[in-house]
């Protein structure tokens, strides 16, 4: 399965990249199940996650953000594209092409966090069961040795090893979010995509877990994949961002740069919308809020997807579908004017 | 708590619209008695917007529903009183009503209205926008059904919606998040209340669809000069909305104040915690967020004394563990319900 171009398709410091992925989803109607149309839930997303860093993954519902999560760790079959993935033993792979076999192993070195920390854990399952499950599934161990091992995945997140006998119900939502972690740490994997993963704590909670994250990455060496709609968190804990709009990826740059001075208008919009805890200056800046809502899927606009909404939006925009291009100092940006346009970020 | 109820016989002030003073709402489980409000006060004026702010459990919505008195079959009003001035500016004591008499159901959707954090859940999927707010409208006003229709698409006007004259017909499936909050609110102000009662209403939202229903009920409070009561966790939106902020803890308000007090001069150590533990925007980043030891302790065992010395930093054993601390006012009108208040500075802030 391995192949030579691959292996230098992928910069020495490149963890995953994915390139050109589309992903339709067909709509039937009827009892002759006709297709009607399709969703276009991620079109044409190119983007790179290096090694050891956290890139960010921001939009609002109906982007396309939680279906690249699920594209990546392949839970859904790509309609497009390819997604390279540099294995522990440095061979390149591009997951998208692998067999079930191939994936399985693969899947030892990239896991998932999920939202809901109620319904992703089975309520009938203890804490050894859970967490001891990916390891019973890839043959690690026996019996004794992993209970060892989920104890010590407990304590690593921060939890009692004494826990391990008890079920999800005897925990708080920011306890089993942990144990959610810990099941995703059991099989020592380089990579994490959290999908919304502090989204449905409470603050002082969401912060405390945030941390925790923030801990284990620097102790394990882990990458993360940080996809949430709080603009807030992405720029505490993203080394790098990409924006998404109606399945396509608006802006990619690093955090700092990208929310001092963003280059797309939709960025732009997105980080004046957020209402900071500071009231003087909420007073101080008005707000114009973005006019109409996101576009259905099913109905794209022409052109750019932003236009209609895009207070900056021409004839060209309306007319021509702009690329996702590089300029000055390394980002990207998916915007005909993002070099003449002056838009205003956030400063501390 | 005896100068409290003098203060409950007393007229409420002329700007006063509601004031709820020491209420407690009890719930019987099999696990034990949850006190789920436990002794809240606070008052709206007429016009002003008031922000509840606290983390799940604090009790914030179950007061708000009492306000309303819809709650549950089993909730107990253990104690305390609400009390609110109608629009012929005599005050009622809601508390003492009957739930489902005659005058508070004037007052519910006549002269309080209520908009709901899932307009999903709370709007009627088997009937039309117009339906629900012209039902909403002839119940409380004598006008006829062509009237109440009129009105009904004045009131989407009203709140911004696109093309109104087709949405009333629609249903609420049809419409998007966004815009089903919109057709909420209007149904809220469909009979011109005075006091809105705003339970989580942009928190299921995208953030620019929220800017935009926050802007939206700013300007409806000014041009209506109705009083908000807007709960919220979120504390960036009660700083965009709020005049006052109550914050609340495990059924208690904790600290009470002009936003600009509760922002940059929080006395409680709870406030000063939860405002440090928030990403803001324009902050480097890589730095690590303050947190709060622990968790919210569950409802069935309560801490003893200050509910929240678990927790806080500054808990002094002695004191904070077995004595509830009063309300300390400040001469600003601030007050905090903390042994310490007013002696704690807040940890440093993080850069």
């Amino acid at each position: 399965m391995m192949t030579a171009p691959l292996q230098d398709a992928l910069d020495k410091d490149t963890l995953i990249s994915v390139r050109g992925v589309k992903k339709f989803f067909p709509i039937y109607e009827g009892w002759k199940r006709r297709e009607v149309a399709t969703i276009k839930a991620v079109d044409d997303i190119s983007f790179d996650i290096r090694k050891g860093e956290t890139f960010g993954l921001v939009g609002e519902s109906g982007s396309g953000k939680s279906s690249i999560a699920r594209l990546i760790l392949r839970a859904y079959d790509l309609t497009a594209g390819e997604i390279l993935f540099r294995r522990e033993s440095g061979e390149v792979v591009d997951i998208t092409r692998l067999g079930d076999r191939d994936m399985r192993s693969i899947r030892r070195e990239m896991q998932m966090i999920f939202q809901d920390p109620y319904s992703s854990l089975n309520p009938r399952m203890r804490l050894l069961d859970l967490v001891g499950e990916p390891l019973l599934i890839h043959g690690m161990g026996t019996p004794a040795e992993i209970k060892d091992r989920v104890a010590e995945l407990l304590g690593l997140v921060g939890l009692r090893p004494e826990y391990v006998m008890r079920y999800p119900h005897a925990f708080s939502g920011g306890q089993r979010q942990r144990i959610g972690i810990a099941r995703a740490l059991a099989l020592n994997p380089s990579f994490i995509a959290a999908d919304e993963a502090v989204s449905a704590l409470d603050v002082s909670v969401a912060a405390q877990n945030i941390n925790l994250m923030q801990d284990l990455q620097e102790k394990l060496g882990l990458t993360y994949l940080f996809i949430t709609h709080d603009l807030g968190m992405v720029e505490h804990i993203s080394d790098r961002v990409g924006v998404m709009y109606l399945g396509r990826l608006m802006e990619v740059g690093p955090t700092d740069a990208m929310f001092e001075k963003p280059l797309h208008p939709y960025t732009e919009a997105l980080l004046a919308a957020v209402p900071q805890p500071d009231p003087r200056g909420n007073r101080a800046r008005k707000r114009v809020p973005l006019k109409g809502e996101i576009a259905d899927a099913m109905n794209v606009p022409s052109g750019c997807p932003f236009h209609p909404r895009c207070p900056y939006a021409d004839e060209a925009c309306r007319k021509e579908t702009p690329e996702l291009r590089t300029v000055a100092s390394g980002r990207q940006v998916r915007c005909h004017y993002a070099e003449t346009l002056d838009l205003v970020g956030v400063s501390g | 708590m005896q100068s409290m109820n003098k203060a409950s016989q007393m007229p409420m002030p002329s700007e006063r619209l509601l004031e709820l003073d020491n209420v407690g709402v009890h719930f019987p489980t099999r696990d034990g008695l949850v006190r789920a409000v436990n002794g809240v006060s606070y008052h709206v004026n007429r016009g002003e917007v008031l922000g509840i702010v606290g983390e799940s459990g604090s009790g914030k919505s179950v007061t708000a529903r009492s306000i309303m008195r819809l709650q549950p079959r089993s909730a107990i009003n253990a104690h305390g009183s609400i009390r609110f001035r109608r629009g012929n500016g005599q005050e009622v004591r809601i508390s003492d009503l009957d739930w489902q008499g005659r005058e508070m159901r004037d007052i519910r959707g006549g002269e309080i209205g209520m908009v709901f954090q899932e307009p999903m859940t709370a709007l009627s999927p088997v009937h039309t926008i117009g339906t629900q707010i012209m039902r909403t409208v002839m119940l409380h006003r004598e006008v006829s059904k062509a009237e109440a229709r009129n009105q009904a698409i004045e009131l989407l006007t009203r709140v911004q919606m696109p093309r109104p004259n087709d949405i009333v017909d629609r249903y609420p499936h049809h419409l998007s998040g966004g815009m089903r909050q919109r057709a909420m609110i209007a149904l809220a102000l469909s009979c011109d209340p005075t006091l809105l009662i705003a339970d989580e209403p942009t928190t299921a939202l995208d953030v620019t669809t929220e800017a935009q229903i926050l802007e939206l009920l700013k300007s409806l409070q000014q041009e209506l000069g109705m009083a908000i009561v807007f709960i919220t966790h979120n504390f960036g939106v009660v700083a965009d909305i709020a005049d006052r902020v109550a914050v609340m803890y495990l059924g208690r308000v904790v600290e009470t104040g002009t936003v600009d007090e509760i922002f940059y001069e929080p006395k409680h150590p709870y406030t000063q915690a939860l405002l440090q533990s928030i990403p803001r925007l324009g902050r480097s980043h890589g730095s690590r967020l303050r947190t709060i030891a622990g968790v919210v302790p569950d409802p069935y065992n309560v801490p003893t004394g200050c509910s929240f010395h678990p927790r806080c930093l500054h808990g002094v054993a002695g004191i904070c563990d077995s004595a509830l601390p009063d309300d300390v006012q400040f001469a600003s009108g601030q007050r905090a319900r903390c042994h310490f208040a007013g002696q704690i500075v807040p940890a440093a802030e993080f850069a």
